[in-house]
């Protein structure tokens, strides 16, 4: 079996860490809405000033659902902050009750 | 075509205020949205919705529109002749519509009415390559061995008059043994195209996992359920377990172990630099109806045991 020809890829939460610009890049959202999420805490970068800030891969989901949720049902951004933190915690709670339930 | 009945869509009357129309929105599109619902019509749903609410929010589109709803005849498949000429739109496009959400994919009958503004104004925006998100769904094994596979996707595609049409391509991707649920891969380079010799973008895949009928998945560990007989929980047993990678591992029951007791087996769930484990979860299955013999050798087990599972009840 030949695997060159098949498309190598990172694992995003592992193995990727964003700047500024690739998370916009990677949103497709504008510069000024990324800076505002990191003022509300939906993301959390490390560094100290925007030029030198590293977000985590997992940054880039929360980004994609704060910015879904403010465009598609007109939240505000702390509204949409509360949204995406108790979607993770669903999400958590989801797994554990589907790993805590028998199967038959 | 079909015409499309956007008050219904909201559940709201034809003469309903706008305040009314966008009370109903903002509940329906809570209801709906795809980050919300989780079923499977959810998305579409919501699309239907946010047409909806496009055109009946905005006071010339439901002029326009209720004026082709008088004229159509009820039941039709075909609209009257020139339904669609004589509006004009300004064709506005809102702040956030750029940053993107699930909307902006439009039914026929709406590109037929009003247009395919939106189209036209993303053509306008910056040529910067875009990187397109798409999910991808994968079984246990290949997270545990890794896996070489080929993933059709439908991409969006603008043509030459704006339209948006999808184009299926083929990716032949490498899937790397230890990815989790809800983990992205990014593929570089398989994005939108870039203008003017600019990169092209990157392409996102999001994983889920279908669902095993006997693994279960928290994470980075694995559950399973493995059904024992009351005296292989009673005295102990040595039993095979397999493995979601096909493999088959000797696991010793402890004697003595309840129903729903937990046994680790430390760093055999997903792979990677810190490894899950796979929790086998004893279940005690009750042997058939028992014959005469059987029936007298559990009777000699009750007269032995002064054990009533009911006792603790009693004590709380």
């Amino acid at each position: 079996m030949t695997t060159l020809s098949f498309l190598q890829c990172q694992v995003v939460e592992e193995e990727v860490q964003l700047s500024l610009a690739e998370l916009c890049q990677a949103s497709n959202a504008e510069r000024e809405l990324v800076l505002q999420l990191v003022e509300h805490g939906v993301i959390e970068p490390m560094g100290s000033a925007p030029q030198a800030w590293v977000f985590t891969g997992s940054s880039l989901q929360r980004t994609r659902v704060a910015l879904r949720l403010l465009h598609d049902l007109e939240l505000n951004l702390p509204g949409a902050a509360l949204a995406v933190d108790l979607l993770d915690e669903i999400a958590r709670l989801q797994r554990a009750l589907q790993a805590a339930r028998p199967s038959r | 075509m079909k015409f499309k009945d956007y008050y219904q869509a909201l559940g709201v009357a034809r003469e309903a205020s706008a305040d009314d129309i966008k009370h109903a929105y903002r509940r329906l599109a809570r209801k709906y949205h795809p980050d919300l619902n989780k079923e499977a019509d959810a998305e579409a749903r919501f699309k239907e919705i946010g047409e909806a609410y496009e055109v009946l929010k905005d006071p010339e589109k439901r002029a326009a529109y209720d004026d082709v709803g008088k004229r159509w005849q009820p039941g039709a498949e075909q609209p009257p002749p020139d339904w669609d000429s004589g509006y004009e739109f300004r064709g506005g496009e809102d702040a956030f519509a750029a940053a993107g959400g699930f909307g902006g994919e439009h039914s026929d009958f709406f590109e037929a009415l009003f247009g395919r503004h939106r189209a036209q104004t993303r053509s306008r925006a910056p040529p910067r390559a875009q990187d397109h998100h798409a999910k991808v769904v994968i079984d246990l094994v290949d997270a545990y061995r890794g896996a070489s596979r080929s993933i059709r996707l439908q991409m969006p595609t603008l043509d030459a008059q704006g339209h948006v049409t999808l184009r299926e391509r083929t990716l032949d991707v490498a899937i790397p043994a230890g990815v989790r649920e809800g983990q992205h891969l990014r593929l570089a380079g398989q994005g939108g195209p870039g203008f003017d010799g600019a990169p092209a973008g990157d392409l996102y895949l999001e994983i889920a996992f279908r669902a095993h009928a006997r693994f279960r998945v928290d994470g980075r560990d694995v559950y399973l359920d493995l059904p024992v007989a009351p005296w292989e929980a009673a005295l102990g047993a040595g039993v095979d377990v397999p493995l979601p990678d096909g493999s088959v591992v000797q696991l010793s029951v402890p004697a003595g172990s309840a129903q729903g007791r937990k046994l680790r087996l430390k760093g055999k769930g997903i792979p990677g630099k810190t490894p899950g484990d796979l929790y086998v979860v004893l279940q005690i299955a009750m042997p058939p109806a028992p014959d005469e013999a059987q029936r007298r050798a559990w009777d000699a087990l009750a007269r032995l045991h002064a054990f009533n599972p009911r006792d603790h009840r009693e004590a709380a």
